[in-house]
């Protein structure tokens, strides 16, 4: 006797909302491209039970000044572009980025801080070396940002940049100026699933529309809290295929930054022998978080190593063929 | 299906008698719904409701054992779809592959690299589990000489593959007593494979290759022939494809309650991949979705290394407080005259303190304490931040070696340890700092 | 260290004005502790942690040196102020003590509170206290008869009542000859019985022999005592009634003011004595005042039964509640053992007993046991929760067939700390708040109508709520800058909001609510509506299956169920399913003082009661941080509150 198995299919009621980034000249911005992540019907990659009308997407990061602190690794890797944000930035479309994550640090090399005024320029310089959509992050210090990140929204006015890292410190400036001039922001919640909804929530409230809103449920690097990220991500994906509305944002990982600055992806002398060839467990240790990462429900992963990059293209377009 | 604690303190006595080890026959429940106590703990519980409670709380999918000894290690007995539910239990094997009609002594050199391989990551010794050993030459005199001389070599537990009955038959004969698992029955040789696994009583994998259905038939077949202990191969070795199965697989255990399928799953992350890049893809999926064997056809320490910690991270227990690792963080870029601080390691606690100071641009060092994960204040009434933790900490650490002074900044919620840790830390002076994060930055413009 | 040792042979003379009192002490005493030997009493709610600032004093001359100053600005320090409980005697001193905030006796809003109790303080069961009282003509002794006196009362007690195997101390034994013939052999047995379904070896105990017939008069006590205030009732066990009532604010106020600062204040050099004086003398107190105005003597009190939280009995006790705090929270006993009030120095008949309630955990009490008592919950069909909001918010959950319970330390929010200008509800506090949706302007109530002084519990409740129906904050509990009005701010602590201008209020400053005032306000009742989602989820059960909640405890009666949904404190359901009970922990002392079957009742309540220990395991923490906010991260669970803000957008 035959038997046949029933395969199980959760009834999802909810999905993830679709948030387009980067405008063409039409609608009001100049780039060559948008590119649209969400739109899920279910969990990651099960093309059994519901869609995934929009393939995650691999952004590069690229920032304002030279990353002298960088793992060598990554700075062989990249050689001189590192010294020009525009040159790197579209090396980083032609190794291929689907956007382009630009860090725009307090300082550069020498300690300098970043203006207003340069912030515009370096946004204005890397719009036009490449077509990509761009997310835009300030240096992670509240005050700093909402100066740099107002002056980088009205510099680029109508191109939908995601402006980042919107705090429950910060998030009125930031998503004032995202409403002001036509941009996104990137929701950004210490590795919580309340912390992250309240943040929706009081930026819904403000009446940016959730369709402008990405969301990053911060990222642990491997071995240094991947599995917070894991579950959170797993947890809010779920709740959003439940019909949680405040749990619908597309997520963004920013998997290159946390996966190199670890001991593990610097560090080549005086280590143990078990860890193995620096630039080979460096490399590892970015695919193995941005897999994980892209298994709970990562949208965009943000990475550093060209090889890298190369890899993880190679693992969504896999998991994406059925 | 899991009952409820209420559903099953309705079948308990409800005398509260204490004779389990629990102070009332709810708390006993719902110790036993939460899977942390055994029925058998209860002497009074009624034959029905011993019954009705057994059946309940059988594991949805099966424990399987591999190999014997120290290297023993066991798989399956999972509970939930996301580790967040409750948690994972027993992390996957990772065995190494190698083949009978590879040279012996690149054999050796590879077993030998993998049986000796350990690292340690936050105080735990990670190692690969298992060799597996196929029967590539297709005889089973080359198989069975192969899997003695790998014996020979190393004490891990072995995957033995092969289709051909005879050359398993032969392995096992050399091999009977250590418990591998055999690999694989197919819809051609399931009956044969029955009687060999049945009779040495070693666990037997199941390869579909024709997705679930064959799989449950041939599932079905076996538990009907005897073999307890199965091991599922759903078949497949496509990258996507790989990942509907296993989830599959796991539901249809947890949520449908299948119970011939409720087995752990072997997979092949080398036959997903034709690159290195590709296998570490594949295990990393496998690690993170429900596989209980993964085996890989390379191995590197600079990639068993994060493979191994993902898999340390993945199958830690989430229920325990989310904390950070204690130790000395610091900010801006700090320098022997910076501040030092210091607060607990629970992770709120952390991210709150490293937020303020990541923002404020001051450079600062941070001195993470021990205080098993809880905030400030609780830690403190609970007696888990104390001065001796402190102190223990600063020296741990060596806070005072990064330092040209000595001077550490208290939470001002524990103003009252101040006087205790000058005790403790003589020479140094004990500041006291605001209450709340969000004041730090403006405390240290005035320091 | 400084060299100490310039005095080598004497202590230090330390000089407390304004009153003038001079102590000598040992170098090296602490200030608070030389200030209690001069007999003064400066007032350390944080238990003399340095965490409050409210013992400081000024240090006018001599030297003190400074364990920690954290309450106290560069400037202040310069100018001498240093903290009672954190400074340290180097020599003679002259040390300047200000006025201390008075630890005010009465409950101004007494009157209020107790036309707001549902329950009748009249006991409907039938009365049958452990004390009885047994009226005996003895036949007197003759050469015919010499019997001994004690065998002859037993003789007539059990001829005349059945009552046998009676016990008696010496100190009865010693009074008994003079006691029979004094009363011409006419007495008046008063009898404490024992819990015999207890206490299978139970015997009726003596404590008093009355002259003559005084069967129809008989007086017990029920004590409640709470971390901040303390209650007794004069009730009489004939009758089943309270006869009479007083409550004081605890004594031990001074020493902490919530359980942890007691515990800790508990470890310092002959802290647990003090804090059992200081309950006794406020209990004490409250017995002078019942029995003087009621013209009974204290003698005439044959029984006191007592209920508290867990750390209170312990101090009432004199047991050392160390173990209290400390993980895995192990409490000394589950049901103490009767003692008498001579062994405790209650200021009843010496003899009679003091029965304290069970207490189930560490955290979860005597004042918890009595309170389900009272409220019946363990003998109703209707799944019910049970709250008692205090500095511990304490849940039970259940109904006739299961109870479990938890604790959630809520922080002292609502009584007054951790919020600036928060008080406990005493004369001048602002009970409740109103705010114009237009104008942003507060209108206000203080208790006694008062200029304000401070918020008390109930008006941060109803403050908060219509701060955030009205917009002034966002669900996060942050103020909204750019609003319209003067009274939205920026202070110390980030933005701020005036509810009452400086020369209005009775403190001649602003009173404001800010930032991390609110912040510690969301924590309270996160906590606490955190604690009833673990409780019902680790049964199984949904909050909407809940069919009554009683709310219990002093505060609770105050509570304005509609603004305390609106913020999330409690859960949204229709009104008329909450029901406040008021001190249900004085009136399950009540019961179970005039009916052994009540009594019997409460001990059978704590061993059914099952307590979820929260910090075991992080899904408190996951409720908690979800009801961080207002009302709730999940606002599909406050549907009203939701219809609200609607109407507010328009």
């Amino acid at each position: 006797m035959p038997v046949t198995v029933e395969i199980p299919k959760e009834r999802w009621t909810g999905s993830i909302r679709e948030v387009t980034l980067g405008a063409t000249a039409e609608q009001g911005g100049t780039r060559a491209k948008t590119v649209t992540v969400g739109g899920e019907t279910t969990l990651p990659f099960l093309h059994f039970e519901g869609e995934m009308p929009h393939t995650p997407i691999v952004g590069i990061e690229v920032q304002d000044s030279y990353p002298a602190d960088w793992s060598p690794v990554l700075l062989a890797a990249w050689g001189d572009v590192l010294n020009d944000p525009a040159a790197w930035a579209k090396k980083a479309e032609e190794i291929g980025a689907d956007v382009i994550m630009l860090k725009v640090r307090g300082a550069d090399a020498d300690g300098n801080a970043t203006s207003p005024e340069q912030a515009a320029a370096v946004i204005q310089s890397v719009l036009q070396a490449t077509g990509l959509p761009i997310i835009v992050r300030g240096p992670g210090q509240a005050e700093l940002d909402n100066k740099l990140l107002v002056a980088v929204a009205e510099a680029a006015p109508g191109e939908r940049l995601a402006l980042g890292l919107c705090e429950d410190k910060n998030y009125r400036t930031i998503v004032a100026a995202a409403l002001a001039h036509d941009h996104l922001v990137v929701a950004s919640s210490p590795i919580d699933v309340n912390l992250a909804k309240q943040l929706n929530i009081l930026i819904s409230d403000m009446r940016l529309p959730l369709e402008r809103v990405l969301m990053d449920p911060t990222t642990g690097a491997l071995g240094y809290g991947i599995e917070y990220s894991y579950s959170v991500m797993e947890r809010l994906r779920v709740a959003a295929l439940t019909g949680d509305g405040m749990t619908q944002q597309p997520m963004v990982c920013f998997v290159g930054e946390e996966s190199w600055r670890q001991k593990e992806s610097r560090t080549a002398e005086g280590v143990p022998a078990e860890w193995g060839d620096i630039e080979k467990r460096g490399i590892t240790w970015e695919i193995a978080t941005a897999t994980a990462l892209l298994e709970s429900g990562a949208d965009i992963v943000v990475l550093r190593h060209p090889e890298t990059v190369d890899v993880v293209h190679e693992t969504i377009s896999k998991l994406m063929a059925h | 299906m899991a009952l409820s604690g209420l559903q099953i303190y309705k079948l308990l006595p409800k005398t509260n008698c204490k004779d389990c080890g629990y102070p009332t026959c709810l708390a006993f429940a719902m110790k036993l719904a939460a899977k942390q106590a055994s029925l058998d703990d209860c002497p009074h519980v009624s034959a029905e409701a011993k019954e009705a409670l057994s059946a309940a709380s059988a594991p949805p999918i099966r424990l399987v054992k591999v190999g014997t000894g120290a290297r023993e290690f066991q798989v399956g007995n999972e509970t939930v779809m996301f580790r967040h539910e409750k948690t994972f239990f027993h992390h996957p094997g990772l065995a190494l592959r190698v083949k009978d009609t590879e040279d012996a002594g690149a054999v050796a050199e590879k077993v030998k690299m993998v049986n000796d391989y350990s690292v340690e990551r936050v105080g735990i010794e990670m190692t690969f589990n298992a060799i597996a050993i196929e029967n590539a030459s297709g005889d089973p005199g080359t198989y069975a000489d192969a899997v003695k001389a790998v014996r020979s070599q190393t004490a891990l537990p072995f995957v033995l593959m092969s289709d051909d009955v005879d050359a398993l038959k032969a392995a096992l004969d050399v091999e009977g007593d250590h418990k591998p698992v055999l690999y694989a029955a197919t819809v051609d040789n399931w009956e044969a494979m029955a009687g060999l696994a049945k009779g040495k009583q070693v666990s037997l994998a199941v390869r579909s290759q024709d997705g679930l259905d064959e799989l449950a038939d041939l599932a079905t077949k076996l538990g009907d022939a005897g073999v307890e202990a199965l091991v599922l191969d759903p078949g497949s070795r496509d990258l996507g494809e790989s990942l509907a199965q296993v989830t599959q697989l796991r539901r249809l255990a947890l949520k449908k309650n299948l119970r011939l399928l409720g087995h752990p799953i072997i997979a092949f992350a080398g036959e997903v991949a034709d690159t290195e890049e590709g296998e570490i893809v594949a295990t990393t999926q496998f690690i993170a979705k429900y596989a209980g064997i993964i085996v890989m056809d390379r191995f590197d320490p600079a990639v068993a290394y994060p493979l191994l910690t993902l898999r340390l991270n993945i199958y830690t227990d989430p229920q325990k407080p989310i904390s950070v690792d204690p130790g000395i963080y610091d900010f801006n870029n700090p320098t022997a005259d910076s501040p030092l601080m210091t607060t607990t390691n629970f992770s709120l606690t952390y991210f709150s303190v490293a937020g303020e100071l990541d923002g404020s641009g001051i450079p600062s060092w941070l001195l993470i304490c021990d205080a098993e994960g809880m905030s400030v204040l609780t830690a403190w009434a609970a007696g888990k931040f104390d001065a001796e933790t402190i102190a223990k900490a600063v020296k741990t650490f060596n806070a005072g070696d990064k330092l040209s002074h000595k001077k550490i900044i208290l939470p001002g919620h524990v103003a009252v340890l101040s006087g205790e840790l000058e005790e403790e830390l003589p020479g140094w002076e004990i500041l006291v700092g605001p209450r709340e994060a969000v004041d730090l930055p403006a405390y240290l413009k005035q320091l | 260290m400084e060299e100490t040792a310039k005095q080598p042979n004497h202590g230090a003379i330390v000089v407390f004005k304004p009153s003038g009192q001079v102590v000598e002490v040992q170098i090296g005493t602490l200030l608070s502790d030389a200030a209690v030997e001069a007999g003064l009493s400066l007032n350390l709610p944080c238990g003399g942690q340095g965490r409050c600032g409210r013992c400081r004093v000024k240090v006018e001359h001599g030297d003190v040196s400074h364990r920690s100053a954290a309450r106290l600005t560069t400037a202040e320090r310069q100018e001498g102020w240093a903290l009672g409980c954190q400074a340290v005697i180097k020599g003679d001193a002259v040390i300047f003590v200000p006025e201390q905030e008075q630890v005010e006796i009465e409950f101004v809003t007494k009157t209020v509170g107790a036309e707001r109790i549902a329950l009748a303080a009249d006991f409907k069961g039938e009365v049958d206290p452990s004390v009885r009282r047994a009226y005996v003509a003895i036949t007197p002794p003759s050469l015919d008869d010499q019997t001994t006196d004690w065998d002859r009362l037993l003789r007539a007690l059990s001829l005349e009542h059945g009552i046998r195997e009676v016990g008696a101390n010496l100190a009865t034994l010693r009074d008994l000859a003079r006691d029979l013939r004094e009363a011409e052999w006419s007495v008046t047995a008063v009898l404490d019985m024992g819990d015999p379904e207890r206490d299978t070896c139970a015997r009726p105990r003596l404590i008093d022999l009355l002259p003559g017939d005084q069967t129809g008069r008989c007086y017990g006590v029920a004590i409640d005592i709470g971390t901040t205030s303390n209650v007794v009732y004069l009730v009489d066990l004939v009758r089943g009634k309270v006869i009479d009532r007083a409550s004081a604010y605890s004594g031990q106020i001074q020493a902490g003011e919530d359980v942890i600062s007691r515990i800790v204040f508990a470890q310092k050099r002959d802290g647990l004595n003090r804090l059992q004086k200081m309950v006794l003398k406020t209990l004490n107190g409250l017995l002078e005042e019942l029995t003087s105005r009621n013209q009974i003597p204290a003698s005439q009190i044959s029984k006191a039964v007592v209920a508290g939280n867990t750390t209170m009995i312990q101090l009432f006790l004199a047991l050392d509640p160390k173990t209290i705090r400390e993980m895995p929270f192990i409490p000394t006993i589950g049901q103490p053992m009767a003692v008498t009030a001579e062994e405790l120095g209650l200021a009843i008949n010496p003899r009679a007993t003091v029965d304290c309630l069970p207490v189930v955990g560490a955290y979860v009490g005597a004042d918890i046991t009595a309170g389900v008592l009272a409220s019946g919950m363990h003998e109703t069909d209707a799944l019910t929760l049970f709250i008692d909001v205090g500095t511990n918010g304490e849940i039970v959950l259940g109904n006739r067939d299961w109870l479990i319970t938890c604790a959630c330390s809520a922080g002292p929010a609502f009584e007054g700390s951790g919020v600036r200008h928060g008080m406990r509800a005493t004369a001048g506090a602002i009970e409740e708040v109103w705010i114009d949706a237009r104008t942003y302007e507060p209108t206000y109530e203080t208790i006694g109508n008062l200029p304000a002084r401070g918020i008390a519990g109930s008006g941060m409740i109803g403050l908060l709520a219509d701060m955030f129906i009205t917009g002034i904050v966002d669900k996060a509990g942050k103020i909204a800058r750019d609003l319209p009005t003067p009274r939205v701010r920026v202070g110390d602590h980030g933005g701020e909001y005036v509810v009452v201008w400086a020369n209005q209020s009775g403190i001649g400053t602003d009173i404001v609510i800010n930032e991390v005032d609110i912040e510690n306000l969301l924590r309270t009742k996160g906590a606490i509506y955190a604690g009833f989602t673990v409780l019902v989820q680790s049964v199984g059960v949904e909050l909407a299956d809940v069919e009554q909640v009683f709310i219990a405890g002093a505060f609770g009666q105050y509570i304005n169920i509609e603004k305390a949904i609106h913020i999330g404190l409690l859960p949204d359901m229709p009104w008329d399913r909450f029901h406040y009970l008021g001190n249900t922990s004085a009136l399950g002392a009540f019961h179970s003082l005039v009916s052994r079957a009540m009594r019997h009742e409460v001990f059978e309540i704590a061993q059914k009661m099952t307590y979820l220990e929260l910090s075991a395991d992080n899904t408190f923490y996951d409720r908690f941080m979800s009801a961080l906010f207002l009302p709730h991260t999940d606002i599909t669970a406050f549907p009203s509150v939701m219809r609200l803000l609607k109407e507010r957008e328009g």
